[in-house]
């Protein structure tokens, strides 16, 4: 299976469009901290307006802990697409390259030829989370230093030590990991559907979109899908930033998000299993 | 011997009772604070309230007269406006009508409340109220109406047998500033869903613990000059 692995991630990282993710978070993120660096400390006195009319602040709360935080937030689209720009080609790519046959005919059977692509595609997902944090964190600590980390959760204010920040960040960067891995799943299983990579990729973040927009809407129907929609589940990264934790929604958002991947790469061993292959 | 008694007690009263002259009282209390021409202390800062969830902080805060202020800190400090300067002079200044209401008892200490009512309008605070230890001349206890914050009450203590001076070595500053909403993630978006948060009211108690005071040593001009938010 290593091999296996092996051989699928270096199929991965031949494909140009692999770097497409890295270099767009190698310059998206330099902007936003960048614009960040110009109008963050704006940003910051409006939303501490309230208290600065009786409290005098000291310190700094615009440092790489609140940039990477607000970077943090573009989980919501911007990440998930650039997952499943290579996930959604992992089957599909073979059918559009014409190596479906070729790589049948190899004495490996298909559950391990789904299982390989499905763990290279998690460990792309997980390499470019990784990524995301270095830039965040790492470029993020030489721009704007660290400091007490300023957020909102549920209509307080909350203000971290410097020093009970960043193991948070690591936890959420792994609760990333894991909500990106739902949606690679979902590419993947759109993947093993048809025949061109296209159509994984639309489908994939049209699904997002179509769940986000459902969750977002004030309507009792709406309302009572919502706790079904994995889309529910990505933000609750938010929760290691709360103080004290609730240790019982990360458990449940964690089992729900394994659950949904789980499901989906199930479906996609299930479909290429009895898929017949005609190109 | 009819007419000597009275006049005895008249004047042991004026000589040993307290002064309900309210010009007199905060005269004492500018005499008493003008012997301290600058200080720099250590400040704990702890922050109890509703809204807000902030780790106990630590910060150096420097004075000068007769008006200067500054706070150092190697991490996030949040201070009180009101706390940072308890010296007579920032109380008592611009125009203000006073008058004398009555005798009370804080902390088993005797003091005298006045009642301060500033007379120009482009102040924020509407109505103070001093409770003011005579036998020391220093406040014990402020309680202000500011027209935009609310109200706020500072508890001011003292330990004169580490601090001959009048500064206090904690205070308790409580404040309610009314209903306020701090905005939830997708307030500003119609039709957005999300739990609509009423708007909360804001109150807490920040309490200071000031020690190592470093009293008419000297403090450079710049120090005052670095910026603060």
């Amino acid at each position: 299976m290593f091999n296996l692995v092996s051989i699928e991630l270096y199929k991965i990282f031949k494909k140009w469009r692999t770097y497409i993710g890295f270099i767009v978070v190698a310059v998206l993120i330099p902007v936003i901290q960048i614009a960040m660096l110009m109008e963050g400390q704006r940003s910051i006195n409006f939303m501490t307006r309230n208290l600065q009319q009786s409290f005098l602040f000291v310190g700094n709360l615009l440092n790489s802990y609140f940039v990477s935080y607000l970077i943090l937030n573009s989980l919501a689209i911007h990440i998930p697409f650039l997952i499943a720009l290579v996930a959604g080609d992992l089957l599909a790519g073979e059918a559009t390259g014409g190596t479906y046959r070729i790589l049948i005919t190899r004495p490996v059977s298909r559950f391990s030829i789904v299982t390989a692509k499905f763990i290279a595609g998690m460990v792309y997902t997980f390499l470019l989370i990784l990524w995301l944090a270095i830039i965040s964190l790492g470029l993020g600590t030489i721009i704007f230093g660290t400091g007490e980390l300023l957020n909102y959760s549920n209509g307080s204010i909350i203000i971290l030590a410097q020093n009970d920040v960043l193991w948070r960040f690591l936890l959420a960067y792994g609760f990333a990991v894991l909500s990106m891995g739902v949606v690679a799943s979902l590419a993947f299983l759109f993947s093993s559907l048809v025949e061109n990579a296209i159509g994984p990729i639309i489908s994939t973040m049209a699904i997002i979109i179509i769940f986000m927009i459902v969750s977002a809407i004030n309507i009792s129907l709406f309302q009572s899908i919502r706790p079904y929609l994995f889309t529910n589940y990505i933000d609750t990264w938010r929760s290691f930033f709360d103080n004290p934790i609730d240790v019982h929604t990360v458990i449940k958002s964690v089992l729900i998000l394994l659950a949904h991947i789980v499901v989906f790469y199930s479906a996609a061993l299930f479909v290429f299993k009895r898929k017949d292959i005609l190109t | 011997m009819k007419k000597i008694v009275p006049i005895i007690l008249i004047i042991a009263g004026t000589c040993f009772g307290q002064a309900t002259n309210p010009d007199v009282i905060i005269k004492n209390l500018k005499e008493a604070f003008s012997k301290v021409k600058d200080y720099s202390v250590d400040a704990d800062i702890k922050v109890d309230a509703s809204f807000i969830k902030v780790p106990e902080m630590k910060a150096k805060i420097f004075y000068k007269q007769p008006d200067k202020t500054h706070i150092q800190s190697t991490g996030f400090a949040m201070i009180p406006r009101k706390g940072l300067d308890f010296s007579p002079a920032s109380i008592f200044k611009g125009k203000y009508t006073s008058f004398y209401v009555k005798e009370d008892i804080i902390d088993n200490i005797k003091t005298s409340v006045i009642k301060i009512i500033p007379l120009e309008d482009n102040g924020e605070v509407i109505l103070s109220t001093l409770w003011v230890d005579q036998s020391n001349n220093v406040i014990r206890k402020i309680e202000s109406s500011t027209k935009t914050n609310g109200t706020f009450v500072i508890n001011l203590s003292y330990d004169f047998s580490l601090n001959k001076y009048p500064l206090p070595s904690s205070i308790t500053f409580s404040f309610d500033v009314g209903r306020m909403n701090f905005a939830p993630r997708n307030e500003d978006s119609p039709g957005m869903a999300g739990e609509k948060k009423p708007a909360k009211n804001i109150t807490g108690k920040v309490f200071i613990t000031y020690s190592n005071y470093i009293v008419n040593k000297g403090i450079p001009d710049k120090v005052f000059e670095e910026k603060e938010k």
